[in-house]
């Protein structure tokens, strides 16, 4: 299977006042066409910050030091702004942690998605409006036509995320880059969030990057598992392997961290 | 609503003057420029109910008409400061860098200058009409709602919903006027409605001083600069226009007042 998307050798630094701090060491990364990887690790291990690399979307404080992004065969890193942007949502598509502050307070969930829908495609304001009712239906959101027409504050924090996956999936983008998008939302919600993602992703055939730091969730949707830890990718494995033999001694706290939940 | 009263207050005043204003043709009891020989400086009475002045014109039509001349030069010169400072404050505040540093250095330099007497070096080289009078205050008073503006976008480009649009393929026009701008429209209302009050003063000020709009159109500064010779005998010319002027200030602070409460903070 062709990789979709290849990163080698990864370093971003940080600038914080006259001290510099290296969040991304090194990191090698690569995903193929329609696998779901999880990348899991410690907080500040570097795992958003390799996510947010992919398309340039650091902060204005880091800078890709070093490293070769290849998605789809082309070099991100060489990509003037204009050609990112095609890239941005196109191809490539982002869902966050908490859904109701990635959503514009001021603006109705469904013009946003449409907004989503007319900035890659040649559509009328109308087809578009169209269009993000059915991507609300989509992502099983009853009475979209209603919901279409409601502002982030009035919506749950599980229909806020499936808005937000609508606004996502709106140019139909070939990776999805989920960065602990179930983190602040209770298991129940948990658990429909993570099926509706399986199952768009059977139905549209994106591949998906699921960042987490719950290897339950690994368990459950990863065909591999990459784990990071202090900026280096230090284990990838595929899934059933990675949990019956771990390698490196921080996976295996990982997993002893989870097992511990588990007998909770 | 019934509950913000200091909007309802002011929304009330200003409802009034803005009705005023727009019929003044068809409710002014005279044509506020004939001139009348045999009822000059008349006190308040059933024909004249505000009196009339040094020249017999009706005072009450002449304050109607007046109200047409500082409410539009209030709206329009706030609306040329508002949006030059949408666009400046919003440009310096995404961009942040060398074009900030340009954008507010440039604004800096104007706060330094006093407005009042800005505006009247300018107007001794311009005819001072409304036209001129009104793109004069909107030019010269940008700066403080470009700074305030400039404030929001600094902290609201820092969101999430910011990097969320980034995130999806936005460019950097359509952040900052769709998503940036909107947000910040809630300061951007109550600092217009105090600037409008500032505006119809300074107008004021300017016709009083004999450079703002020019006899015999009637404005309030300039009723106001007429009753100034005939003070003495007759109040009432002096009493009434500014009686307009403080009221519609005060119309305009209420509802600035009332907008800070609807839009939440103080």
């Amino acid at each position: 299977m062709d990789n979709l998307l290849e990163i080698r050798n990864l370093k971003v630094q940080f600038f914080l006042g006259s001290r510099t701090f290296a969040a991304v060491n090194g990191a090698d990364l690569d995903i193929r066409g329609g696998e779901t990887l999880v990348l899991a690790g410690e907080s500040g291990s570097g795992k958003t910050v390799t996510a947010l690399s992919i398309t340039r979307m650091l902060p204005p404080n880091g800078a890709i030091l070093e490293g070769r992004i290849r998605f789809n065969g082309e070099d991100v890193l060489a990509m003037d702004e204009e050609s990112l942007r095609g890239v941005r949502g196109k191809e490539i598509a982002y869902i966050f942690q908490e859904p109701a502050s990635y959503l514009n307070p001021v603006i109705t969930v469904g013009d946003q998605i449409a907004e989503a829908v007319m900035l890659h495609q040649r559509k009328t304001k109308q087809e578009a409006g169209r269009e993000a009712e059915r991507l609300l239906g989509l992502v099983k959101i009853e009475d979209p036509r209603r919901v279409s027409l409601d502002y982030p504050h009035q919506l749950s924090g599980g229909m806020n995320q499936r808005a937000f996956i609508a606004m996502s999936l709106a140019c139909r983008p070939r990776l999805l880059i989920a960065d602990e998008p179930t983190t602040s939302l209770d298991v129940t919600i948990e658990a429909q969030i993570l099926a509706l993602l399986m199952e768009l992703k059977a139905a549209l055939g994106f591949s998906l990057l699921f960042i987490t730091h719950n290897l339950s969730i690994a368990k459950r949707i990863a065909d591999r598992v990459c784990v990071m830890y202090r900026g280096k990718v230090v284990e990838t494995a595929a899934t059933s392997e990675l949990f019956t033999s771990p390698r490196h001694f921080h996976t295996k706290e990982l997993i002893a961290a989870y097992e511990k939940i588990g007998r909770i | 609503m019934m509950k913000n009263k200091p909007l309802a207050a002011g929304l009330a005043v200003i409802g009034l003057f803005t009705l005023i204003a727009l019929f003044a043709p068809l409710i002014s009891p005279y044509d506020p420029s004939v001139i009348d020989q045999n009822h000059l400086l008349e006190a308040p009475s059933r024909a004249h109910p505000l009196g009339t002045d040094g020249l017999g014109r009706d005072l009450a039509s002449r304050i109607m008409f007046g109200a047409r001349i500082s409410l539009s030069i209030g709206l329009i010169a706030v609306g040329i400061a508002t949006a030059l400072g949408l666009l400046f404050g919003s440009v310096a505040g995404f961009y942040g860098g060398a074009l900030d540093g340009v954008i507010m250095r440039f604004a800096d330099i104007m706060l330094c200058f006093p407005t009042f007497f800005l505006i009247l070096a300018v107007v001794a080289f311009m005819e001072s009409s409304i036209f001129n009078i009104m793109a004069i205050i909107g030019l010269t008073s940008w700066m403080g709602p470009s700074r305030l503006i400039r404030g929001e976008i600094l902290s609201l480009k820092e969101r999430e919903f910011i990097q969320a649009e980034r995130a999806i393929g936005a460019s950097n026009g359509r952040i900052i006027f769709k998503h940036l701008v909107p947000n910040a429209i809630g300061p951007v209302l109550v600092n217009a409605t105090l600037g409008i009050a500032g505006a119809i003063l300074l107008e004021s000020g300017l016709s009083f001083l004999g450079l703002g709009v020019q006899p015999p159109t009637p404005s309030w500064g300039n009723i106001l600069i007429e009753s100034k010779s005939t003070l003495g005998v007759a109040w009432w010319i002096t009493v009434f226009p500014g009686l307009a002027i403080l009221l519609t200030i005060l119309g305009f602070n209420f509802i600035a007042e009332g907008l800070k409460k609807v839009f939440g903070y103080n």
